[in-house]
């Protein structure tokens, strides 16, 4: 990989000592080359060159702001119109697709960039540092992407590369520490210690903020009530709401208004208390998949539930009818839609379970009608059911898919991998953080779950997706066990009864951030003690922009624009080179990364 | 929609500036703008658009009480108006400032008559829109004027400002020392366990008396010999919140726990607050849309923007913030014609030889105009000069689904060119602009321009100087003044979809008579010559819509679509 020669310039020249000088050579050619109203202008750099410019790029919901500051001064949907992500994990494998992905994609974000500088931060560009908050799994296209925005669109002086983890615990005071964050595409365990991201023992699951949406819309089209406009005005006095009620139609359920009912009404409660039924839960591992396995040897278990519930249906629905005059759909016959009705009647199990241990009130929420049924007066009304406000999150917490592990996995998984010498510290200093944990009892939650799956797997309750036919009892997290009771979780919001005083040293004593504004919070701090990630300075970016184009002008049009090659200059912990047995822990430079095995995330 | 048109600015497509994207490429959309958002660099004799014009600030002023705000005090104020400008945090309306009732008990009238010039004291923020009042959440004035001052007390000693500073002390002692004995920063913290200065050694035995433990060279005071010799192996003393998140339940409103409950029994999903209005806070904070407070409304900025390559102004505003004026604007629609297309009404040219008239209920309904596939349509392109010298345009249609081999549309669309579009071929003239009063003898200017310029007027010959031509759809159709109504055609495929949209090179020259640019900057740019000194040409892409096509079998269905 042609990074391998310049990455270690770049951290040798360590963050500060290089910044300074060079942008006083950027204002100093700023001057030679501008007009006689750029002295007129400058005035208005009001912020002094130091305070820098904090951006936290979501593939959803970007953060900006001022460093110095304790909170964002502008946050935004990266999509405003229709509330969908930037990118996604998968990319086109089609060249011309992909190319034409990779367009739209660079235009949205540099709509956003300019945005932040022109629209939210009002401020100058060309005088203005960035930090940027970078996940560490942000694919490097888009980090070369976004770089070239702002070098090359915007021209910024320099750019700092931070590790959000990394920031997310600067803003809880600490450097060491084990940090979820859990976003939108996926949710990410890395363990830091003494300031080093710990990157080879980075683990990633999908199941986030967008799994959770995609499984709260398949809930609400299967279960939610949906009542039309009434026809008439008269028609909405005389013809009963319950004549009116039918299925939820696709079409009302748009991104946006998935989006608002998940941070609106959703929230996370407690491990359902009735154990045999957890075994039910778990195989549903998303909501698309058709995984039904509902296993042979407990299925008199699950079926005697089954039947009790379909049994026990009328009785809730009625009880539902009698609190509140429109009939719940809330059995509908899996009929009609295309997806496989096992998926449906399998959601339907876990409904009946759900249904049963909620107590959350239904909401009624006023929803534009679909176009192809504009007839009616006014606004339609969606019903969500309390259960599903209360429960839909499961999702998050039903693990057992070897691709797809619950988050409290995702954290075991990474406290495996973890040296042993350093699981302790790492699973008393656990943070979450990210723009998922803002539900309502999700950190919480996520405690009682980690306690859980560490439990012994008993031969009734196990940890999700165990060896469920024979018994040779798969103890995937048996060497965790003696960690049980230093399981803490720094910015946990109601800490449980601490069982050791390590944990009671830690759990809950975060400041009171909220998850998701942490890593921007941290980037503020980083830019404010003149820190941060490793610095690129535009002369650097420009030195190599100039021999790239020289390159692209040799190879005559072999490379389309939007697929330029790496850039070498942009730094990133994938393209350190392996450090031959040298201890992995240890490096000086703690920012930047620690050698790591990965070539590179660029597909 | 009805038919439109919109400029290309090459700014998106790297070096070969060339050629635009394919029109049916989603990405292809960025690249066009519409004529008036666009911007005309004379030094580099370039479109500009405002994706790629470096903009900056040259005044701040509040949209809402138009007050310019000085540049010192932004800063402090976080870009927010300082003065009485607020918005509802439920429906950001613009709140007004409500005195409360006159304390009337008595003698009917309020008692102190110069107050009821501004009202009685308790004064609160009230919305106008949706009723929001401040007092609700216990937000209270004294006075009516500088309302953002006296709130700002609360916005300084907000918890999030105050642990952000004690964080900065905490790390501050740390990275000073760590930056004496190494000269770099936070990565190298931790190679440097004990050289640490007094002051975090200190605050770090300070705390070894709370947190069995801590620092790695004490010994272990109580318990657990041994075993958790990990803690705190980085030599940073422990941070202790000014709030904690675990505590922070016990002392605001109920906190996590209590947020479960509280969501737990709404009954409407307007209880709580969205996510747009809360998502701001850093801070752990209430969930309830009841506790919502007031913002601050956001100042704006005025702008001024400069050519990306050149670094010329090509927009500048003046200063004032009432003012709607520039001091400098040079803006595309001064240099390039304008254009507009439209589809005709079948009615006003029935008897057109291969026109097909479509199904259109009422002439000019262009919302109604569909196009169906497997029938020829014709459009009419108008063209206005805006420069003070008659031009000579040419139009040209690109052939993209033919040649652009990055044409990455779906397959549908990339086998086989789904219409086909035909323009007048040779160059035709559109008369110079004129100031009203000079339009007196009109005709007469006419004659002697084409005839001084000798150009070819294309349609002229056959007797269609004032439109409706009978026969005829491709080729000049009208001119009046510095308008310009040439025809095009459209034949659209029988398995054709999508839109009928098309890229079209628009070239125009013109001849300068002065060298000189005109006197308010809006004649002649100095463009690069041509062949004479003074003619010079100017080329441009446009793309054209003229609207979805209306596939045969299904056809009124998808037309609204």
């Amino acid at each position: 990989m042609s990074a391998v020669p310049v990455t270690p310039r770049a951290k040798t020249g360590s963050v500060t000592p290089a910044a300074t000088p060079s942008t006083a050579r950027v204002a100093g050619s700023h001057i030679l080359q501008a007009s006689p109203h750029y002295t007129t202008t400058r005035r208005h750099s009001l912020y002094g060159t130091e305070d820098r410019v904090v951006i936290d790029p979501g593939s959803l919901i970007w953060k900006v702001g001022f460093s110095g500051e304790g909170k964002a001064r502008d946050v935004f949907y990266a999509e405003p119109h229709n509330v969908q992500s930037l990118w996604s994990c998968s990319r086109a494998t089609e060249p011309t697709e992909r190319a034409e992905q990779d367009r739209l994609l660079e235009i949205n974000l540099e709509r956003c960039m300019r945005a932040v500088f022109h629209h939210s931060l009002l401020t100058d560009p060309k005088s203005r540092k960035v930090i940027l908050v970078e996940h560490p799994l942000l694919p490097i296209y888009i980090k070369d992407m976004i770089a070239r925005i702002l070098f090359n669109n915007l021209q910024v002086p320099s750019i700092s590369f931070a590790s959000s983890h990394l920031l997310s615990l600067l803003s809880v005071g600490r450097i060491t520490g084990l940090v979820l964050d859990s976003g939108h595409l996926e949710s990410t365990v890395l363990p830091i210690f003494a300031a080093r991201p710990l990157f080879p023992q980075l683990r990633t699951t999908p199941l986030a903020g967008s799994r959770l949406t995609s499984h709260l819309r398949a809930l609400l089209l299967l279960f939610g009530t949906y009542l039309p406009p009434p026809t008439s005005l008269s028609a909405a006095v005389n013809v009963p709401a319950a004549n009116r009620s039918m299925r939820v139609p696709q079409e009302i359920l748009t991104d946006a208004l998935v989006e608002e009912i998940k941070t609106r009404c959703c929230f996370v409660s407690g491990v359902l208390e009735t154990t045999n039924d957890m075994r039910v839960s778990s195989p549903e591992t998303g909501d698309e998949l058709v995984e039904l396995d509902v296993p042979p040897s407990d299925s008199a278990m699950s079926e005697s539930s089954f039947s009790r519930e379909s049994v026990g249906l009328e009785s809730t629905a009625s009880s539902h009818i009698a609190s509140s005059d429109y009939s719940i759909i809330s059995h509908p016959q899996p009929i009609g839609v295309s997806e496989s009705s096992r998926g449906q009647s399998h959601l339907q199990v876990l409904a009946n379970m759900y249904m049963r241990h909620s107590t959350a009130t239904d909401l009624q929420i006023r929803v534009v009608p679909p176009a192809s049924q504009q007839t009616g007066t006014g606004r339609g009304t969606l019903i969500i059911p309390g259960w599903i406000r209360e429960r839909a999150a499961e999702v998050l917490f039903e693990g057992g898919d070897v691709d797809e592990s619950s988050v409290a996995e995702v954290i075991l998984d990474t406290l495996l991998k973890v040296p042993v010498d350093l699981r302790k510290t790492m699973a008393s200093s656990i943070l979450v953080v990210g723009g998922t944990p803002m539900l309502p009892g999700f950190i919480p939650r996520l405690h009682r779950e980690l306690i859980r799956a560490i439990e012994p797997p008993a031969s009734s309750r196990q940890p999700p997706r165990p060896g469920r036919p024979a018994p040779p009892q798969y103890d995937r997290y048996a060497p965790l066990r003696p960690l049980l009771s230093y399981f803490a979780i720094l910015n946990n919001p109601a800490p449980q009864p601490p069982a050791s005083a390590r944990a009671a040293g830690n759990a809950g004593k975060a400041p009171a951030f909220s998850p998701a504004t942490m890593a921007w919070v941290g980037g503020s701090l980083a830019g404010s003690l003149k820190t941060g990630g490793v610095e690129v300075a535009r002369e650097k970016w420009d030195e190599a922009d100039l021999t790239q184009n020289d390159d692209d002008d040799d190879m005559v049009m072999s490379v389309p624009n939007s697929e330029h090659a790496p850039r070498s200059i942009i730094p990133d912990w994938t393209r350190v080179p392996i450090s031959a047995g040298a201890p992995p822990a240890v490096l000086p430079k703690g920012l930047t990364p620690a050698p790591s095995p990965r070539a590179t995330v660029g597909a | 929609m009805g038919p439109s048109i919109q400029y290309y600015c090459p700014c998106l497509s790297g070096f070969p500036v060339q050629t635009p994207p394919p029109p049916h490429v989603a990405s292809s959309s960025a690249s066009f703008h519409p004529l008036h958002s666009l911007f005309f660099c004379e030094e580099c004799d370039a479109v500009r658009c405002n994706r790629c014009v470096s903009i900056e600030v040259s005044g701040y002023y509040c949209p809402n009480c138009l007050f310019e705000v000085p540049s010192a005090s932004v800063r402090a104020e976080k870009n927010r108006c300082a003065r009485n400008c607020f918005s509802c945090p439920i429906c950001r309306t613009t709140l007004s400032v409500v005195a409360s009732d006159p304390p009337d008990e008595g003698d009917g009238r309020s008692s102190s008559v110069p107050l009821s010039t501004v009202g009685e004291p308790p004064f609160f923020l009230y919305c106008n829109h949706c009723r929001w009042d401040s007092a609700e959440v216990g937000i209270t004035f004294e006075k009516p004027t500088g309302l953002a001052a006296q709130l700002q007390k609360f916005e300084d000693s907000a918890a999030e400002s105050l642990e952000f500073e004690r964080l900065k002390e905490h790390f501050e002692p740390f990275l000073r020392t760590s930056s004496l004995s190494s000269s770099s920063h936070l990565p190298s913290v931790a190679s440097h366990h004990m050289h640490t200065s007094s002051i975090t050694a200190a605050a770090s035995a300070a705390l070894a008396r709370d947190i069995p433990g801590v620092g790695k060279y004490n010994p272990h005071t109580r318990s657990r010999a041994g075993r958790d010799r990990t803690v705190n192996r980085d030599e940073m003393p422990e941070y202790k919140s000014r709030v904690e998140v675990g505590l922070f339940s016990q002392l605001g409103s109920g906190g996590d726990e209590g947020d479960v409950e509280f969501l737990t029994h709404i009954e409407t999903a307007g209880e709580v607050a969205k996510l747009e209005q809360r998502w701001g806070n850093s801070w752990t904070t209430s969930l309830k849309t009841s506790d919502l407070r007031p913002l601050r409304i956001p100042l704006h900025s005025k702008v001024s923007k400069r050519c990306p390559t050149c670094r010329h102004i090509l927009i500048k505003p003046e200063q004032k913030a009432q003012s709607v004026r520039y001091k400098i604007k040079l803006v595309a629609a001064n240099y390039l014609p304008a254009m507009t297309v439209a589809l005709p009404s079948p009615q006003s040219g029935p008897d057109a030889s291969r026109r097909v008239p479509a199904k259109v209920p009422a002439a000019g309904d262009e919302k109604n105009f569909t196009l169906m596939a497997g029938k020829s349509y014709p459009f009419h392109l108008a063209l206005t000069n805006p420069l003070y010298d008659p031009i000579q345009v040419r139009l040209s249609v690109q052939r993209m689904h033919v040649t652009a081999s990055t044409d990455s549309t779906a397959p549908e669309k990339a086998r086989r060119t789904p219409f086909a579009v035909s323009l007048p071929t040779s160059s035709f003239p559109v008369a110079a602009f004129a100031e009203a009063w000079e339009y007196d003898d009109d005709e007469d200017m006419f004659g002697v321009e084409d005839d001084e310029l000798g150009l070819e007027p294309i349609g002229r010959g056959s007797k269609d100087r004032d439109g409706r031509g009978k026969v005829k759809t491709v080729g000049v159709l009208e001119r009046r003044a510095n308008v310009t109504v040439v025809g095009g055609e459209v034949v659209i495929g029988k398995e054709a979809r999508g839109h009928v949209k098309f890229n079209m090179l628009v070239s125009y020259t013109y001849r300068s008579d002065d060298p000189l640019p005109s006197e308010d900057g809006a004649g002649t740019p100095s463009r690069v010559n041509a062949k004479a000194p003074e003619v010079k040409t100017f080329t441009f892409y446009t793309v054209i819509d003229l609207g979805p096509i209306t596939p045969r079998e299904e056809s009124k269905v998808e037309a609204d679509v």
